[in-house]
């Protein structure tokens, strides 16, 4: 259980974080989503001790990270940045840590197994690529079996099947009952792993919601309508009070109306029709219009970016 | 899910333990500490063959002379112990570190103790070979001594001390600037060029206040007679001590307030 009171984080003028309240759950995957910029890696840093914050406050595992005996036990982390030095190899990186809480060389063993860096675990990380230093990150992480993991951006840089192991590894954590924290700028990511979602944009809260719940307060469903007699349905259509409809160049767009009552209303007008589409709004245009207002630099918008 | 909770938890010898561990995994230790020990024992040896009684240098006190390098070897030990606080900063080590220790403070401890021990251990055992070495090029000059002739062992620990206490000084550098080159910067212009220059000022307030800087009081701690116009030995002991506490309490001070 993580939870967050009023997190505030100002560098001078500047506010990255203001008013983060949160809370997330053991057992099920939390996303913590935002565009860049966005004060995800602060509020990580913050919940780990690293940065103090200017106001409010927050607890992993019932009390601040600083305050638990055996920190590595409770909470294991991944950062975004590279939090290691590149001359060591990984198993004296793991075995450094290791030693601190007295957790013996066959853990370390065992992590380094978990995340496939057996093979070279006795090689310095200087010549680690982007995905084997994430993995020895998240070896890190789980070194002391903790209850809860805070993961930030932990797909960067991993090729397709470690991206895939990754994804798994979190369901599965999740599954063993563990509170499961993971940022992402990518919506699509958070999609096929996350729960539940924790949205921010420059720094506040923008929702605390559900995957599907999001997508169902982006608008809704609608439906696309391409027919030759345009006003004729879209006249019948709107009729009806609760219909809107919005006329694009070569089909209509109508909220408030299943489909089958679409296809009814124009059969019953023997008005011919070339395409009947019910709509989904994708999760990744359901995040965009959340984050729409906060992006902070508008010109490269994610996903397009990455 | 962890049931060991109480078994794997943080203690001091823990941290101690993984300090040392950090300390021997890294091939920059190896590399100064082993460049230190040779610029000594070299230089040492170089004095020793090249001295001739008529020559002039025969009014420096035998533990300096011997014990020369120990400058050179004093500024690549500075170096490892800049690396040891500054380099996790460098590379981004120091999150991983104190994500594991969070209380901090015992990690700056257990660096400087593990530090400072092994550094005294080094110098101390290189000066006594390098002192013992150059002596047998030198028994029948007028620079012969023994480790029992009056203020030689004495020097020769001194020596050794100096040279370990000046290193922490660049350890606490390191550890509040964050920074390796700054540091070095620091440590260079800050404790080995400044007195110098303050040294040149026609004042003599100047002159009693530079025997009690680092390098000056080091350089006391090392002479088996003492030398003329500096602290004495017991003095310059207290000096450079109260220099290297203050040079780890002030990061000690920062690290407890500021971000990493």
């Amino acid at each position: 259980m993580i939870r967050a009171y009023e997190l505030t984080k100002k560098y001078g003028d500047k506010t990255v974080v203001q008013d983060l309240d949160f809370t997330v759950h053991p057992g099920s995957v939390t996303g913590f989503l935002g565009p860049n910029g966005a004060g995800k890696s602060t509020t990580l840093r913050m919940l780990l001790g690293l940065d103090a914050p200017t106001g409010g406050r927050s607890t992993v595992g019932g009390r601040a990270y600083a305050g638990h005996p055996a920190p590595l036990t409770e909470v294991g982390a991944l950062l975004e940045a590279r939090s290691v030095h590149p001359g060591r190899s990984a198993f004296n990186h793991l075995m450094a840590l290791a030693h601190t809480h007295g957790i013996p060389r066959r853990r370390v063993e065992h992590v380094l197994d978990l995340t496939g860096l057996t093979d070279v675990a006795h090689r310095r990380i200087k010549g680690f690529s982007l995905g084997m230093g994430q993995r020895l990150g998240i070896a890190a992480a789980l070194l002391g079996d903790p209850a809860t993991v805070i993961l930030d951006e932990p797909v960067n840089g991993l090729d397709p099947e470690g991206v895939l192991w990754i994804r798994n590894l979190l369901k599965s954590l999740a599954a063993e009952g563990r509170t499961v924290f993971v940022s992402s700028h990518l919506m699509s990511e958070m999609a096929l792993t996350a729960d539940h979602l924790v949205v921010i944009g420059r720094g506040r809260l923008l929702a605390d919601t559900t995957v599907a719940a999001l997508v169902r307060d982006a608008g809704g469903r609608s439906v696309r309508v391409v027919t030759p007699e345009a006003d004729r349905l879209l006249g019948l259509l709107t009729a009806e009070p609760h219909v809107r409809v919005t006329r694009t160049v070569d089909s209509l767009q109508v909220t408030g109306a299943e489909a089958a009552d679409i296809g009814r209303t124009a059969a019953a007008h023997a008005i011919p029709l070339v395409e009947l589409t019910p709509q989904t709004p994708s999760l990744e245009q359901a995040f965009m219009d959340l984050t729409h207002d906060s992006v902070e630099y508008s010109a490269t918008l994610e996903g397009a970016a990455a | 899910m962890t049931t060991t909770t109480a078994l794997h938890r943080i203690t001091p010898a823990r941290v101690l333990r993984s300090e040392w561990h950090k300390l021997w995994t890294l091939r920059s230790t190896w590399i100064t500490v082993l460049s230190a020990a040779t610029l000594v024992l070299g230089v040492g040896i170089l004095m020793g063959a090249t001295y001739t009684s008529d020559g002039g240098d025969s009014d420096v006190d035998t533990v300096i002379l011997t014990l020369y390098g120990s400058q050179l070897g004093g500024v690549c030990l500075a170096v490892l112990g800049i690396l040891v606080t500054a380099g996790e900063y460098a590379t981004g080590m120091i999150r991983s570190s104190l994500t594991a220790v969070p209380t901090r403070l015992p990690v700056l401890w257990a660096k400087a103790a593990v530090f400072t021990s092994t550094v005294f251990v080094i110098s101390l055992t290189t000066a006594l070979i390098t002192f013992l070495t150059a002596q047998l090029f030198l028994n029948d000059t007028d620079q012969a001594a023994s480790l029992t002739d009056p203020g030689v062992l004495g020097a020769v620990a001194g020596n050794a001390t100096g040279v370990t206490l000046l290193a922490v000084v660049a350890l606490g550098l390191g550890a509040a600037l964050r920074s390796v080159p700054g540091a070095i910067g620091a440590f260079i212009g800050g404790v080995m060029v400044l007195p110098e220059v303050l040294g040149m000022l026609p004042y003599d307030a100047v002159d009693t206040a530079i025997k009690y800087f680092p390098t000056q009081a080091a350089g006391a701690l090392g002479s088996a007679d003492p030398l003329p116009n500096a602290a004495t030995p017991g003095a310059a002991l207290l000096a450079l001590m109260l220099w290297a506490a203050a040079a780890l309490l002030v990061p000690a001070l920062l690290l407890k307030r500021r971000d990493v």
